[in-house]
């Protein structure tokens, strides 16, 4: 089952984390996903595939009010990201969807029409969360081709979809990283096949480099916190990436 | 769940979930006010000594209401957890006779008959099936909520006996009366969500 927990609060500007969900079927890759509340606004990060709908569901609404959700935020097009849109639109029919300008006619094949839709263009944009201005970084090839990823300036927490993913053991089930050397065995595989651009992840290790990151959430695997986040980019930008095998 | 096979109902019965969960959040911090508040006059209560025995005894009773109220709580939000998954399911399975409805009027020949059959050996089986589970589900959240009502009424008859014994509690009699009165207040907020939580409960059966 999963819990949603708090890992940033400032009176009504939180990022919950609902995060390492161990009763899933293992058929499923483990998901994370990411609430970002203020003012009585909030956005649901990459909501999750179908399946695993009524987890995300109700743990949401353990902490929070979940028809107060009025947009989601889809890194990219994956049906583990995006594939209970339909579920989502269902409970509330008024929910925005920001995503890649490129996925506009994809996502769609899942659910909604054309005011569900918000397009990001390739070099980003500010997302309104209740008072938050948060910003959609480009994270294009990474492993998406019209991919992004989420910035909170004030919290300073980067939510980088399947940048930092690591695929852990089920014993492994702590929500942050507490051994990056440890950890990290279990991102260098998914990292060398999935990300498939050696210009794209310089790019993007440049252009994070100059935000100011407390903690970095992956899509899947443990967050990332303090010192760890910085050991992640040196590591990332030292990978070689796009090979089949290492 | 009617019309469950629309996806409008599905909307609505999740919508319906979310008002019942808001209830039973509110209900579970007012418990958890009562145990705290029941701790505090359980101490008040040795300290006014003889005169506020069985006042002292109601505050117990009052600290087991609480605990049990919040394992009652646990279990209706573990069923409304269910009928999450539930909806789920009929929200796929809405969506995939939608696309079959749309392929039978479109479909010619052979494939307008296999598109039939699908549809109608679907009809009978799983969306039979789901309805079914809905509604069974929905039985049991009635039930619980029944039996939640009737342990808030044990609650309401505790506070109104600890404000009969607060009046015996000699020179403690003030605090305990403003005790028990902020007793009776609480459950009064609890009566009103159950309320609102089987006015919502209902809501499905009326729509």
């Amino acid at each position: 089952m999963k819990i949603a927990r708090v890992i940033y609060e400032d009176g009504d500007h939180k990022w919950f984390a609902l995060a390492r969900d161990t009763s899933r079927p293992d058929f499923l890759i483990d998901t994370n996903e990411y609430l970002v509340t203020s003012d009585g606004d909030a956005m649901l990060l990459d909501p999750g595939g179908s399946e695993i709908f009524p987890a995300v569901f109700s743990a949401v609404s353990t902490g929070f009010d979940p028809r107060r959700i009025h947009k989601i935020f889809a890194s990219h097009q994956d049906p583990d990201v995006i594939s209970s849109l339909p579920m989502w639109l269902e409970f509330n029919p008024g929910i925005k969807c920001y995503l890649s300008w490129l996925w506009q006619g994809f996502v769609p094949h899942f659910a909604g029409n054309a005011d569900t839709f918000v397009a990001i263009p390739d070099n980003g944009m500010e997302i309104l969360v209740g008072s938050r201005r948060l910003q959609a970084i480009p994270a294009h090839y990474l492993h998406s081709s019209g991919n992004f990823h989420l910035y909170d300036p004030k919290a300073k927490v980067l939510f980088s979809g399947d940048v930092g993913a690591a695929l852990l053991p089920a014993a492994e089930d702590g929500l942050f990283v507490e051994d990056f050397d440890r950890h990290i065995r279990h991102a260098e595989g998914f990292h060398r096949r999935w990300m498939g651009s050696d210009k794209a992840k310089r790019d993007w290790c440049a252009r994070v480099s100059a935000l100011e990151i407390d903690m970095l959430c992956p899509q899947h695997g443990a967050i990332y916190r303090g010192a760890d986040v910085r050991r992640f980019i040196d590591w990332f930008s030292r990978l070689d990436v796009g090979v089949l095998k290492s | 769940m009617a019309n469950s096979h629309s996806s409008e109902g599905a909307g609505r019965e999740l919508r319906r979930i979310v008002r019942i969960n808001e209830e039973i959040k509110s209900v579970v911090s007012a418990a958890f006010k009562i145990n705290l508040m029941a701790m505090n006059a359980i101490f008040l209560a040795k300290r006014a000594g003889q005169s506020a025995l069985g006042f002292g005894v109601l505050s117990n009773e009052l600290r087991r209401f609480a605990t049990d109220l919040q394992r009652q709580m646990d279990t209706l939000r573990e069923a409304t957890y269910g009928s999450v998954s539930t909806v789920t399911v009929l929200v796929k399975q809405s969506r995939i006779s939608r696309l079959l409805e749309r392929a039978r009027i479109e479909a010619q020949g052979q494939a307008k008959t296999l598109i039939q059959q699908l549809a109608r050996s679907r009809d009978e089986s799983t969306l039979a099936r789901n309805d079914e589970q809905m509604a069974a589900l929905n039985r049991r959240l009635t039930h619980m909520i029944a039996d939640t009502a009737q342990l808030v009424e044990l609650g309401s008859v505790l506070a109104r006996s600890a404000k009969i014994e607060a009046a015996y509690g000699g020179g403690f009699s003030g605090s305990l009366m403003q005790v028990s009165s902020d007793f009776e207040k609480i459950i009064g907020e609890i009566q009103r969500s159950l309320e609102s939580l089987t006015k919502h409960q209902s809501e499905d059966f009326l729509a």
